[in-house]
């Protein structure tokens, strides 16, 4: 028996099994212009369920959800290299149109971002790039889209006026209605509570488990407090690299790599 | 004790000398406004009555410029101003949101936005005599005749570098997020742009047009070697137009008394057009934003 401890690993990434994998990143490296900001990512996203990625700023974690709606092809110095396969398809291949792309994957944004048009408009907006609905159908889109984003009770008597009219709490829920009215397979949150006050927060997180059950959720978040509370899965980058993945719990109460537990137990960052 | 309220002390008068070098520079900007516009005011009223007194002169709107010593008004000039101005504002809007919007959404970092961007700054402080010119050499001599197109050519050409301005600058302040939260939903870059970013930017886009119309209504050096004038009514934009800001200058500086009441009254009309229109292109633009 060998007494002396074995060191703990660089780096623990669980490997989930395949039938509960809807998303899958692998080999991503990312660049911009000629600086690497991610390394080797491989990682897999469960279907209909929550997972946080956490770490220091300027890890990659929000530059690792850019790339799952190829948002960084926005810009003519960000290139990724490597797989994101949904569904067994690989959506970085030049062949799958961005647009589509988008339709399957909806993103939230860290602040608000209501459009300068009315609630209802803002909710149809993204509908209307993809169906042609009647105005019964798309009355039923919008309701039912604001119902399940928890803000319906709030604005049904007002529909009409302009989105930049609600609360920053209200706001964020419209954009969360408005990425779900285009019925997506996935959703991204990047950081969609921090420019919130506690309440719409809470509120905000209710409205998030609640859209686990038809959704596939992948969430950036500062706030670690938050990655508990919600997510099932959680994945820990440090420095561009993922350090380690695995079950919320179990990375929360005894990570295995010392990042990881240094990060959680507040030595740095 | 002295110690301590010394540097306080120093520290108020310098706050206080700074806060009224403010007042008075704004003092100063404030009473040269107002001087102008109550010299304007006090001899362009008179244009706007009857020469006997007795109440408003119809004649002002209701007939051509006269003859020294016979009875008339500025209709002919006001019809031709207006043609020219809505002809060359039609133009200049199209071609200053276009291309405000290709330098702030598309060309932003490439070097060729950058020579665009600075040429039409060069452009936008052109004096307006060389665009008068410039016109005069492409247009009128070759067909050999002054006419409102031309001059409505040589206003677009003021207007749309300040038009391509304001609109550059309105919408790079728009938010990258709400750029990227359309495109998010799998809209086309040129749709976001249309439905989200321009009207995200209108009330800032249409107070650069009506700052642009602003400049071109008072215009006078281009209008000299394009548009000339006429005597006459005419709706005819192929030939020799009149318009306000010309007749302005010739009957200014004319020897006939009831020219000079005339050209008082059109800058009047001018001012008080230019006025107005600013003063609603405001409350539109803040009732569009907070709507």
């Amino acid at each position: 028996m060998n007494t002396q401890l074995e060191a703990p690993p660089e780096t623990a990434v669980l490997q989930l099994a395949p039938e509960v994998v809807k998303l899958q990143i692998r080999n991503l490296d990312f660049f911009y212009g000629q600086k690497q900001s991610l390394f080797d990512v491989t990682v897999s996203f469960a279907g209909n369920a929550v997972t946080a990625l956490i770490g220091p700023s300027g890890c990659g974690k929000s530059t690792l959800l850019r790339t799952l709606n190829r948002m960084y092809s926005l810009y003519p110095g960000q290139k990724a290299t490597g797989e994101v396969i949904l569904d067994g398809d690989n959506m970085l291949s030049p062949r799958v149109d961005v647009a589509t792309l988008r339709a399957r994957v909806g993103m939230v944004f860290q602040k608000p971002t209501p459009f300068p048009m009315s609630i209802y408009d803002n909710v149809a907006y993204g509908v209307r790039l993809y169906e042609k609905l009647s105005k019964a159908d798309m009355n039923d889109r919008v309701e039912e889209s604001l119902r399940r984003a928890a803000l319906w009770d709030e604005v049904k008597d007002k529909l009409k006026e302009s989105g930049l009219g609600l609360s920053g709490g209200q706001q964020q829920r419209l954009c969360v209605a408005r990425g779900i009215a285009v019925r997506p397979e996935v959703l991204l949150l990047d950081e969609p509570a921090s420019a919130l006050d506690p309440i719409s927060t809470a509120r905000l997180e209710e409205t998030i488990a609640e859209l686990k059950r038809d959704y596939t959720i992948v969430i950036v978040t500062h706030n670690m407090g938050q990655a508990a509370r919600l997510s099932d899965h959680t994945g820990f980058m440090y420095l561009g690299q993922l350090v380690e993945f695995g079950e919320t719990e179990q990375l929360f109460t005894n990570p295995v790599t010392s990042r990881c537990r240094d990060y959680i137990t507040g030595r740095f960052g | 004790m002295t110690a301590v309220a010394a540097p306080r002390l120093s520290r108020r008068l310098g706050e206080g000398a700074f806060l009224a070098f403010c007042w008075i520079a704004t003092l100063v900007a404030i009473v040269a406004l107002a001087a102008i516009l109550w010299s304007l005011l006090q001899q362009g009223i008179g244009g706007f009555l009857k020469p006997g007194g007795g109440g408003l002169d119809p004649n002002l709107f209701t007939r051509s410029t006269p003859a020294p010593g016979s009875e008339g008004g500025l209709l002919n000039a006001i019809v031709g101003s207006l043609m020219m101005c809505v002809a060359a504002m039609i133009g200049a809007v199209l071609i200053g949101f276009l291309a405000g919007t290709w330098l702030s959404e598309y060309a932003r970092e490439s070097h060729y936005g950058k020579v665009i961007r600075f040429l039409n700054d060069v452009l936008l402080s052109a004096p307006s005599i060389l665009v008068g010119l410039f016109i005069y050499e492409i247009l009128v001599a070759p067909l050999k005749g002054f006419s409102g197109f031309a001059g409505a050519v040589a206003l677009a050409l003021i207007a749309a570098p300040v038009i391509t301005r304001t609109t550059e600058d309105v919408l790079k302040l728009q938010p990258t997020a709400l750029r990227e939260a359309s495109v998010a939903l799998g809209a086309p870059v040129w749709k976001t742009i249309f439905d989200v970013i321009w009207k995200s930017a209108r009330g800032g886009m249409l107070t650069g047009a009506l700052l642009a119309f602003a400049r071109i209504s008072g215009e006078t050096a281009p209008l000299l070697f394009t548009s000339l004038n006429n005597q006459f009514l005419s709706f005819d934009m192929t030939k020799p137009t009149a318009n306000l800001p010309v007749v302005i200058f010739n009957f200014a500086l004319s020897a006939y008394d009831d020219w000079r009441r005339l050209a008082w009254a059109g800058a009047l009309l001018i001012a008080v057009t230019v006025l107005s229109v600013t003063v609603v292109a405001r409350i539109l633009a803040r009732e569009k934003a907070s709507a």
